[in-house]
């Protein structure tokens, strides 16, 4: 059976192809489109993903969208008639919004790609959140936890889940949060209070938070109260996204907590002021993590499972995932490498093939390496067309040269294979770095990435080694596959590895299997051997604002553009020569 | 023009604004010449494309440092958009370039007459800066280097469609009419619609807001049985 899932016209689009009840594609559109988190009905991906497996669209036994169009539609207008008359400058927008295309999702699929409408079929969103949680873990049994900023209704719902290889599934969801009550967006209330963007900058808003003390948690609580029965509710006179469906929080909120920062001005930490943000960062980080670990820990309680799987925007936030591991009960935590909407496309196509159509589980291939690969005979040919020294390396020959570079402090841009599902670098396409130099960081925010120089950057490590360097508590290795968890680095270590850690001593590790990545986990064995520590620094191959690179075309242009020393695609290395490039621009200029 | 432009750049407030507009509108610019530059097979093309998208990168980041230094000196910046903006562009006018589908040859056309449009407009406000010396410096900067943008720009025209270079441009220049009249089309049909579901909005939406607000009222915080308990296996919209 084949069938594709598709998750559009929210935040950032993506297509999965499943055949046979195995993933064999999936990819966010942003990743072919170059628009980042592209929202558009991902036209590109669904023909990337078909063309994978040389499928017609007619071919197709099934197509399943994400999410209910319609059940949507109904809270989007429910929220406008409850905030009438304050809802006015809205409605119009809203309506033209939502009846342009995403309500006629059938309709929109069924002519793109020329399949029959009968052949369409929907789930709510939080079940694809679900699905793309449980249904990709290596677990029989687990209980299920997502939450986001919203689906239709649901913004956080509670589960359990059950398969076996050749069996049946299934998928059931207990309870539900609604809107507007949402952790995810009152989390992005600060993101935007903050200056970031919403949807996007929630990294930033946790990253700022080690910098703070939670001097706001009183406040918090009172925003994000607790219910008697072991849920949450907003204090709604703090936001507005309720009723004005793009505004994020209220006057009453900047009568609380002050003015918003201004997006222009670089956040110093050195002032009253930026400390102030650093300080709200801190208390909504402190609060949220309270409020997921105090549900994850009853959930614990209500099933006695052993294994929990988490999926939604929310699971991408490292450092919550960690309190919820050491603190809820559970063993294990899993958090697929698309716990946000793209992953829904992935999730909605197995939760079609299990349940919908009744087919027998069959377990996922655990990595994330499920996009486009790597062509490095293009590298060659623009490396040969632009002058710029280049050479095809043995295996053995790749790694000496990497390690040799990284140890003299280079900045090396590696591609390999299979690009990441997901928003996370996870050793296909990514930065390397030496993780101990703490000027690299600096350097690398400001001279190569161009972002915020507060920001941290994530090591990766070899799994056998991970606890030598990082203190994991028992399953944080399977958390830091794909890098979900925020832990210490281990004291000793934090001088060594000062370009990974954090100010609050912790790191975002990627703790890596050999099988899932083996000639990134060549090279952090080589490093080991000559620096002593089997660690680099590991950032998305991509610059601020630009989706991570997909092709060798765009690996090329962002080594060139961020002025990197090596390039490395599969068997390709390109090295950066100062004085011709320098000559070529004088000659265009 | 003249006094429109002279309107524009006398209030300090409009022009700490447009200046970071602009440096938006460069730095998509830029990111559309990366990308040409990465689709394009003509080496000689990649390299141009490569410099003049570092060009832009630069005109962003001058834009930008100016910009701020003026907003610096403000008491309340203000929004960052005010309705109007729109009518004084920066330097691709109001269209995006669309790398992966158009011709190489109608992709030069679009960057020259861009360019050429750039240059004219940052000359004219130029000459109303006078009483902004430094603004005056930056934007007569960027001016000469989009001339020189648009003079590669239709060098490489002639090269890549030798004969066929007049015929690319007066298509492009229709195709920007048409762009234009499209976008003005659009965006009256988008007003229109906004004052008919406005109208909508207050005449006939109250009755159901109230009962909608009286749902609400029912329906508390908490735990909910989960929607997607239904355990509904028709995949249907609703
Ligand atoms: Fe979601
Ligand atoms: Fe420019
Ligand atoms: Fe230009």
């Amino acid at each position: 059976m084949k069938i594709l899932g598709i998750s559009s016209f929210y935040h950032d689009a993506a297509a999965a192809l499943l055949i046979d009840g195995l993933p064999v594609a999936a990819v966010q559109e942003e990743r072919l489109s170059r628009r980042k988190n592209d929202a558009g009905f991902p036209v590109r991906a669904i023909e990337w993903c078909l063309g994978q497996a040389a499928l017609e669209p007619q071919e197709l036994d099934a197509v399943i969208f994400y999410e209910r169009p319609a059940l949507k539609f109904d809270r989007v207008l429910m929220t406008l008639l409850r905030g009438f008359p304050h809802s006015w400058r809205a409605f119009p927008k809203a309506m033209n919004n939502m009846l342009g295309e995403k309500l006629w999702v059938r309709g929109v699929i069924a002519a793109q790609l020329a399949v029959s409408a009968r052949r369409v079929h929907f789930t709510d969103h939080h079940l694809s959140h679900a699905a793309a949680a449980f249904l990709t873990a290596p677990t029989e049994s687990a209980a299920i936890l997502t939450a986001d900023g919203v689906g239709e209704w649901a913004t956080l719902t509670l589960g359990r889940g059950r398969k076996k290889a050749g069996g049946a599934t299934t998928i059931d969801l207990m309870r539900e949060v609604r809107f507007p009550h949402s952790l995810g967006l009152f989390y992005s209330a600060f993101t935007a209070y903050l200056g970031f963007k919403v949807n996007e900058g929630e990294y930033k808003v946790m990253g700022l938070a080690a910098y703070g003390k939670p001097r706001w948690a009183r406040e918090m609580r009172r925003i994000l109260q607790r219910t008697d029965d072991g849920a949450f509710a907003l204090d709604l006179a703090y936001f507005d996204y309720h009723r004005a469906v793009d505004a994020a929080y209220s006057k009453a909120f900047i009568d609380l907590f002050g003015p918003p920062r201004d997006h222009f001005e670089p956040i110093d930490l050195s002032t009253a002021l930026g400390q102030h943000y650093a300080d709200i960062a801190a208390s909504a980080q402190l609060v949220l993590e309270e409020v997921i670990v105090d549900i994850a820990t009853s959930l614990h309680r209500e099933t006695g499972l052993a294994d929990l799987c988490f999926g939604g925007g929310v699971a991408l936030n490292g450092v919550a995932n960690a309190r919820i591991l050491r603190e809820a009960g559970f063993d294990r935590l899993f958090v697929p490498s698309a716990p946000g909407d793209a992953g829904c496309a992935l999730g909605a196509a197995l939760w079609a093939d299990r349940i919908l159509f009744d087919r027998p589980h069959r377990d996922c291939p655990d990595h994330p390496f499920w996009g486009p690969a790597v062509v490095s005979d293009d590298l060659a040919r623009l490396a040969a067309e632009d002058g710029f020294p280049f050479a095809r390396l043995s295996a053995a020959e790749r790694i000496d040269q990497v390690v040799e570079a990284i140890a003299s402090g280079e900045i090396v841009g590696w591609m390999e294979g299979a690009t990441e599902f997901g928003p996370r670098a996870l050793g296909h396409r990514s930065i390397l770095a030496d993780p101990g130099n703490a000027a690299m960081r600096a350097w690398l925010n400001r001279d190569i990435k161009f972002r915020e120089s507060f920001r941290p950057f994530a090591p990766v490590v070899p799994a056998d080694q991970a606890e030598t360097y990082f203190e994991l508590p028992p399953g944080g290795a399977r958390l830091g596959r794909f890098m979900s968890g925020v832990f210490p680095v281990r004291p000793q270590w934090r001088g060594k590895l000062a370009a990974v850690t954090h100010v609050d001593g912790t790191a975002r590790v990627q703790v890596l299997d050999r099988g899932m990545a083996p000639g990134l986990h060549a090279l952090l064995i080589a490093y080991g051997q000559r620096r002593g520590m089997p660690i680099l620094l590991n950032t998305s191959f991509n610059l601020a604002g630009d989706p991570i690179v997909t092709s060798v075309a765009e690996g090329y242009s962002t080594f060139r553009r961020a002025g990197m020393d090596m390039l490395v695609a599969d068997d390709v290395m390109v090295r950066r020569q100062r004085a011709r490039q320098e000559h070529v621009l004088e000659e265009v200029a | 023009m003249y006094p429109v432009h002279w309107l524009v750049w006398i209030d300090p407030h409009r022009r700490a604004r447009k200046l970071l507009q602009f440096a938006e509108v460069e730095a998509d610019g830029a990111r559309d010449l990366f990308r040409a530059a990465e689709v394009v097979q003509d080496p000689i093309l990649r390299r141009r494309f490569f410099a003049h998208a570092r060009d832009e990168v630069r005109h962003a980041s001058l834009f930008r440092t100016r910009g701020l230094a003026l907003r610096r000196r403000l008491d309340r910046p203000g929004p960052d958009h005010v309705l109007g903006d729109g009518l004084l562009p920066g330097e691709r006018g109001f269209d995006r370039l669309n790398v992966e589908a158009e011709s190489m040859s109608a992709l030069l056309a679009f960057i020259h007459l861009s360019e050429r449009a750039a240059s004219h407009s940052f000359a004219a406000y130029g000459a109303v800066l006078g009483h902004d010396p430094e603004t005056r410096a930056v934007i007569q900067q960027i001016a000469r280097d989009e001339e020189g943008h648009m003079r590669y720009s239709r060098v490489e025209l002639s090269r890549v469609a030798p004969g066929q270079a007049n015929r690319a441009l007066w298509a492009s220049r229709l195709r920007r009419l048409w762009r234009a009249y499209v976008r003005t089309a659009l965006v009256m049909a988008d007003m229109i619609a906004r004052l008919i579901l406005t109208l909508l909005y207050f005449l006939l939406l109250p009755p159901f807001a109230l009962l909608a607000r009286r749902a609400a009222r029912k329906e508390p915080p908490g735990w909910h049985i989960c929607n997607a308990c239904r355990n509904d296996r028709t995949g249907g919209q609703y």
